[in-house]
């Protein structure tokens, strides 16, 4: 298939994801929009938002138009890792013989809906870990490969700390976005009480199969992007880290570590499907000015200042992008 | 901007506007070379076309990927989509030509920086207190300096003392007028200057011999008293200019008077064509030839005369006013030239007849002169005994005004002494001594009039340094004449000032008395500042036509007023101001100008009269 042709495949895929999704969710756009972004880029998202917003039923629906194996897991404070992973268990074989095998945990599907993720002790959380990044399973010391496409889509609650793990950084920064789940408009929530209220039953059609969903990805891989957009990538992120030369002054104030370099690969990655959703075959400053909140808001520590001053990373990250231009040889000339 | 905006407030000198300028146009122009040669790159141009028309850096991608090696089938999909957005870009909508937002502020500034052009600079008092001082300083320091210089140029001193101490004031003004002077420095310059001119001054004075010349000096109007030679040879030149008109004077005034009637009455002449006017034509023409025939008696040659009769009869009006005001201009002249030998004569009358006149009214030039033709004469060899006898005589009746002269005295006893021995050459040698002693004398009162005129101009320079007017403004009259020309302050402009001139005694503040040093001789005193003023110092030989004339002022009832200069702007043009009300306000200036006495009161009724007639 030519590339022009992939291109417009892949806006015809990605449009009818958005359309099933839509019979399912209303409002939310730019979370179903950020975590299709995640998906198709091949990462992990974490959504956070108070109770009752459609965070699990955006994951179903999800998993519903995606011809992929689906696995739900409910995080409570006494779910131990091989409750995730999987254990070796004594199996009794058909000639009377008792060996261990291994019983695979509920990570073990392409779409993974971790629920109130903060409510697991940082013991479990990190049993995430190998799976998310390396997309692999050690467990009674061997290790096992995950299905691709992997997924894991998080949800957590802002609110009710009590009994909760905040995860830690490592974990956070595995996570391709973070997305925000806002209270819908006075439309959205209409249109929600409607359909929710009555006795209709929408049946969503599956889009994607996996197969075709790595071919999708590896289109994402193959977009261009010019050496001075991602020097704008580069100078975002190098623009959170505090006490260097490169700092935003606000980093410098408010920050106590800023992005890793994941966040540059997520910056970048990001503005590539957001290049291709919208037709081109280049990534723009635009593309990369879109994603950078969701790909950098979970990446920033604050420190004591900003938490005292109710500083959110948000803030910091509008700012950044006001402090850093884009065309760094204008700002030169 | 800034340069100006800081001359505005702080006391900058002047120079710096024009620094700030060219500051100001030199980093224009570099500006502008440096664009001019800044090339820019078509990665630059293809990121700028992204960024105008918001082409999602579309053409920048393509053409960074277009260059890199490698072809693929991505890289042509990025060049066709630039290519196809490229093909509308319009050049003349990427850069329509609008003026840059740096345009709007400088043209902001530019704005400013006129309006501050017309915002008047702040400037302390004491600053320009200080301005004004230093300026006087200069001003004073200035014009002592040329003063000086001038008079040493005209007449350098003698004695090298006097010499020395005109160039020490010569030296001070220029160190005022180079140098960056406080008030009080300068006054201190200025004042151990004047005590040493004082000081010598006073060396000077001490001098008897000295006096009668003083005397003399102070009491001519001429600046000394030139020798009977000098001023028969005017005499002879006024004579020659004038012929057989000289002697008279009051028929010339007649002849003009008469002349001036006739002026008067061809101005109202009738019109060509009236039958009256051949008639007056007639008696005008009659009344001229008569006129005409009396000026060739007096031996005054008035062509314009002869000229105007001849257009009268030609019925030329205008040439014939024409040339009658040109005879009457003739007329005028030869008689101000006729008047002038009148005075000389006088002056002439007045110079002693002998010797001992001569010495005693103070005449050393004309003393010299006599001496001179008397050492000629005892040299002679046709030297008759009563020629002798009568130089003897006149010699012994000089040797007592002569003691007034020091050794002339002397010289004169034993000259008469040795003529009554027949000893005549000895005796000559005697009269060429006092010639000589006569001649140092002068000498030594021509250096204490320079130093007097030296410290006059050091008086003038201190009082406009101390307070704080101009040069011109604290002009200091001379002492003895107050202004009005005598032989002290002979040469030292006496300009127009207040005090001098027509008025009394109190007009005239405290300047007029002398130093009150020693008792004081007012016996030849004779009030030179009633006489005209205008005179400068001319040299001797001038033309006689071009010879100062000293006329007393009169006014003469039903007269024209003399005139006063007064200054102000001259406006021109129609006036917009009724008369009523301009006659008005005029008088009102004049009566307020009688009430503080700003009019001389010789002057007073004339000009209370003249503005009540305007009323009228």
């Amino acid at each position: 298939m030519k590339t022009e042709e992939s291109i417009a495949s892949f806006r015809e895929k990605h449009a009818a994801l958005r359309a099933e999704i839509g019979k399912v969710m209303v409002g939310n756009d730019a979370i179903v929009e950020g975590t299709l972004t995640a998906i198709l880029a091949g990462g992990h998202v974490l959504l956070e938002g108070v109770p009752g917003l459609g965070k699990t039923l955006l994951v179903r629906t999800l998993s519903e138009v995606l011809e992929l194996t689906f696995n739900r897991i409910q995080f409570t404070p006494d779910l131990m890792p091989a409750d995730i992973l999987g254990t070796n268990i004594v199996m009794e074989m058909p000639d009377g013989r008792r060996e261990f095998q291994f019983q695979r945990g509920p990570i073990f599907a392409h779409l993974v809906l971790a629920d109130e993720i903060n409510r697991a002790t940082p013991k479990t959380q990190s049993a995430l870990l190998e799976a998310m990044q390396e997309k692999q399973v050690t467990a009674g010391g061997e290790i096992r490969k995950l299905a691709e496409p992997f997924f894991v889509l998080a949800t957590q609650n802002p609110i009710d700390q009590e009994g909760t793990y905040p995860l830690p950084e490592a974990q956070l920064d595995r996570f391709f976005f973070k997305l925000l789940v806002d209270y819908p408009s006075a439309a959205d929530l209409t249109e929600v009480h409607n359909r929710t209220t009555e006795n209709t039953k929408v049946q969503v059609n599956k889009v994607l199969d996996g197969a075709a969903l790595l071919e999708l990805q590896q289109l994402v891989r193959q977009v261009p992007i010019a050496s001075h957009v991602k020097d704008y990538a580069v100078r975002l992120v190098l623009a959170t880290h505090p006490k260097t030369e490169t700092a935003a002054p606000i980093a410098n104030q408010y920050l106590r570590f800023g992005s890793s370099p994941r966040g540059g690969q997520c910056l970048v990655l990001a503005g590539k499907v957001r290049a291709l959703t919208q037709g081109r075959f280049n990534v723009s400053f635009d593309d990369i000015l879109a994603v950078t909140a969701a790909a950098l808001r979970h990446r920033l520590i604050l420190n004591f200042e900003a938490e005292a001053e109710g500083i959110t990373t948000d803030h910091i990250i509008a700012q950044v992008l006001k402090d850093v231009p884009r065309n760094l040889e204008a700002v030169k000339a | 901007m800034l340069t100006i905006t800081a001359y505005k407030i702080f006391p900058l000198p002047a120079g710096s506007l024009l620094a700030g300028g060219i500051a100001a146009a030199v980093v224009a122009v570099a500006s502008l070379i440096l664009a001019a040669g800044r090339k820019v790159s078509l990665r630059e141009t293809a990121r700028w076309a992204d960024a105008r028309k918001q082409l999602q850096e579309r053409l920048s991608t393509a053409l960074e990927l277009a260059a890199a090696p490698g072809a693929g089938e991505s890289k042509d999909l990025l060049v066709r989509d630039a290519a196809r957005h490229a093909k509308d870009l319009d050049p003349r909508q990427l850069l329509p030509f609008r003026w840059p937002m740096v345009s709007r502020w400088a043209l902001l500034v530019v704005a400013l920086g006129t309006g501050l052009g017309f915002v008047p600079e702040y400037r302390s008092r004491e600053f320009v207190q200080k301005q004004k001082d230093a300026a006087n300083i200069r001003d004073a320091g200035k014009q002592l300096a040329e003063l000086t210089r001038q008079k040493l140029a005209q007449r350098p001193p003698v004695l090298e003392p006097t010499l020395k101490a005109m160039e020490s004031v010569a030296e001070v003004g220029d160190k005022l007028d180079h140098s960056t002077l406080t008030r009080s420095e300068a006054l201190r310059d200025l004042t151990s200057v004047t005590d040493k001119l004082a000081q010598q001054t006073k060396e000077l004075e001490k001098n008897p011999a000295l006096k009668p010349l003083e005397r003399a000096a102070r009491e001519s109007t001429t600046g000394g008293t030139p020798s009977p030679g000098d001023l028969q040879k005017q005499i002879d030149a006024l004579q020659k200019s004038l012929g057989s008109a000289a002697g008279d004077p009051d028929k010339l005034e007649k002849l003009q008077k008469q002349l001036q009637q006739l002026q008067q009455a061809a101005a109202n002449l009738p019109d060509k064509n009236a039958a009256a006017s051949s008639a007056s034509q007639e008696q005008m023409s009659q009344a001229l030839s008569e006129l005409s025939k009396q000026a060739q008696e007096l031996g005054a040659s008035l062509p314009g005369l002869e000229e105007a009769i001849a257009a009268l009869q030609a019925n030329q009006t205008d040439l014939f006013l024409k040339d009658l005001d040109a005879a009457l201009n003739d007329l005028d002249k030869l008689k101000q030239m006729a008047k002038a030998m009148q005075q000389l004569q006088q002056q002439m009358a007045k110079l002693g007849k002998d010797l001992a006149e001569q010495l005693k009214n103070g005449q050393a030039q004309a003393a010299q002169a006599t001496l001179q033709k008397m050492i000629e004469q005892l040299q002679s060899a046709s030297l008759t005994q009563e020629q002798l006898q009568k130089i003897m005589e006149e010699v012994s009746a000089a040797a007592e005004p002569g003691s007034e002269y020091g050794k002339v005295g002397d010289y004169l006893k034993s000259a008469a002494g040795q003529m009554r021995k027949g000893q005549q050459p000895d005796a000559a040698q005697n009269l060429a001594a006092a010639a000589k002693e006569l001649d140092k004398l002068l000498q030594q009162m021509a250096d204490a009039e320079s130093l007097q005129a030296a410290l006059d101009a050091l008086d003038q320079a201190q009082l406009a340094i101390a307070s704080g007017k101009g040069w011109s403004e604290c002009k200091r009259f001379c002492r003895f004449c107050n202004g009005a020309g005598c032989g002290h302050c002979r040469g030292w402009g006496h300009g127009v000032g207040r005090g001098a001139g027509v008025g009394t005694w109190a007009d005239e503040g405290l300047n007029y008395l002398p130093e009150q040093g020693e008792a004081f001789d007012n016996s030849g005193i004779v009030r030179p500042d009633m006489d005209p003023r205008g005179r400068t110092d001319r040299p001797d030989d001038l033309n006689p036509d071009l010879a100062p004339t000293k006329v007393r002022g009169q006014i003469s009832p039903g007269g024209s007023m003399p005139s006063i200069t007064l200054k102000g702007v001259s406006i021109k043009g129609t006036s917009s101001v009724k008369y009523q009300e301009a006659a008005a306000a005029a008088q009102a200036e004049a009566q307020a100008a009688l009430n503080q006495d700003l009019v001389p009161r010789a002057y007073q009724g004339a000009v209370r009269d003249y503005f009540d007639d305007l009323k009228k």
